[in-house]
């Protein structure tokens, strides 16, 4: 059987089979690029929420924003300690004023609250204050 | 329709062509090996199949070959003819592909042959025994002196067709259309399917860019850790401070908020409201913000709690 016999059906299939190829390559592609993608992805969107959370809550400068809850009210009503990443602190006859910014000032600092107790004592108030981070 | 086009008759001393249009050509026994048999057969295929065994010995060994069959009286005659070397030849005479539209051979017409057909000056076709030969012309006789016309007449039904007889699906034009169409399907597949690796490449490119800042977050099991230990926390603080928010809107005129206690688990909230209706307002809006609402009796003061 002489293969020149058959030529245009040779080159017709030979065409057909590169045709197919490529079309195996092209889904090929698509299938690991979508996997592929669909892994990267996944990893790309945590390696942002661990970015995102690490800068809330594992803030470099949470020290200096903690500092400040102790500057917010006159020394004289505030008893404050600070032992490593924990602070208690006892502010006594707050003003109405006084305790709004506290709290605003509290609630806005990212810290881990282990204690928030508000008392109204007459008109003024005492606030105990724990936490870490 | 095949019947009004010109029919040559092609031999081995013909003098090139050149065509304008299409033409049928009948071959003379110099391009075919003829053989007649009684055979037991009542059909053409089952007479072609036969036909390779008939010839055994009487081809050439490196020829590829056809056969024509078709039954004649008692007979069957078999014409063996070998198409690549008949298309070879007439492309050598001027023969252009599409040229031939059918091939018949000059036994088919062996009837037709009352006299000698001339060749040339030394060949002419007669007929033998019912057989078609090709004999140089100085072996005629009295014969020459009436020589048949040789013209479409001549023309059988049964032909064969140069792509045909060489078994050939697609014509030349089919080849080049159908293998043009796969081949631009093929670049066209490849384009996607390269242009889909580079999108997986840039996705790549952003991810060794995040790497390079967090290169601590390169482990599955840091970032884990990481994020579950921060999600916690996240999602607890933004509850206490949601609760304190939710409260602190329950404080408006009327309303005196006595105690508030916020640990870990739980939020406690006491208010001192300074009537029923400002109570009842208030206890709306500890239960639309799902806080357990209790009453303390005979007073307008309410207690709030929420698990944390």
């Amino acid at each position: 059987m002489s293969l020149k016999r058959y030529q245009n059906e040779l080159i017709v299939l030979g065409a057909f089979l590169l045709m197919l190829s490529m079309y195996f390559y092209k889904q090929h592609a698509i299938s690991s690029q979508s996997g592929e993608s669909q892994r990267i992805t996944q990893i790309i969107e945590e390696i942002k929420e661990v970015a995102a959370l690490k800068k809330v809550w594992a803030d470099k400068k949470i020290n200096k924003k903690v500092e400040k809850l102790k500057t917010l009210v006159p020394a004289s009503k505030v008893k404050w300690s600070k032992k490593g990443s924990k602070v208690t602190a006892l502010y006594k006859n707050l003003k109405p004023s006084e305790l709004n910014k506290l709290t605003t000032k509290v609630l806005n600092t990212p810290v881990v609250i282990e204690k928030l107790s508000i008392q109204k004592t007459g008109s003024s108030y005492t606030v105990e204050f724990k936490c870490r981070w | 329709m095949e019947n009004s086009k010109e029919l040559l008759l092609v031999h081995r001393e013909i003098k090139p062509v050149s065509l304008s249009a299409a033409v049928n050509i009948m071959l003379t026994p110099q391009f075919y090996t003829l053989k007649k048999e009684v055979l037991p057969v009542k059909y053409t295929y089952q007479a072609k199949r036969l036909a390779p065994s008939l010839f055994e010995g009487l081809l050439e060994k490196e020829g590829s070959y056809d056969f024509l069959v078709y039954k004649e009286g008692e007979s069957w005659t078999f014409i063996a003819y070998d198409i690549e070397k008949i298309s070879e030849f007439l492309h050598l005479k001027g023969f252009q592909q599409g040229d031939v539209s059918k091939i018949f051979f000059a036994q088919q017409s062996a009837a037709l042959f009352l006299g000698p057909c001339m060749l040339n000056e030394k060949d002419a076709l007669v007929v033998l025994d019912d057989t078609v030969v090709l004999v140089p012309v100085k072996a005629l006789g009295e014969e020459v002196s009436s020589p048949v016309h040789f013209d479409k007449h001549f023309t059988p039904k049964k032909g064969i067709s140069l792509e045909g007889a060489s078994g050939s699906l697609f014509t030349m034009p089919q080849t080049i259309l159908l293998a043009s169409v796969f081949v631009l399907f093929a670049m066209m597949f490849f384009v996607e399917g390269s242009r889909y690796g580079g999108e997986s490449q840039s996705t790549e490119e952003a991810l060794q860019s995040l790497y390079a800042d967090h290169p601590s977050l390169q482990s599955a099991y840091t970032r884990e850790g990481i994020v579950t230990k921060y999600r916690e926390i996240d999602q607890t603080e933004r509850t206490k401070r949601e609760a304190v928010k939710s409260l602190s809107s329950m404080i408006f005129k009327g309303v005196t908020l006595t105690t508030l206690t916020i640990d870990q688990n739980n939020v406690k909230a006491d208010f001192t409201c300074s009537s029923k209706k400002i109570a009842q307002r208030v206890e709306k809006l500890g239960k639309k913000a799902a806080f357990k609402v209790f009453k303390t009796k005979g007073s307008h003061d309410l207690r709030m709690e929420g698990a944390l």
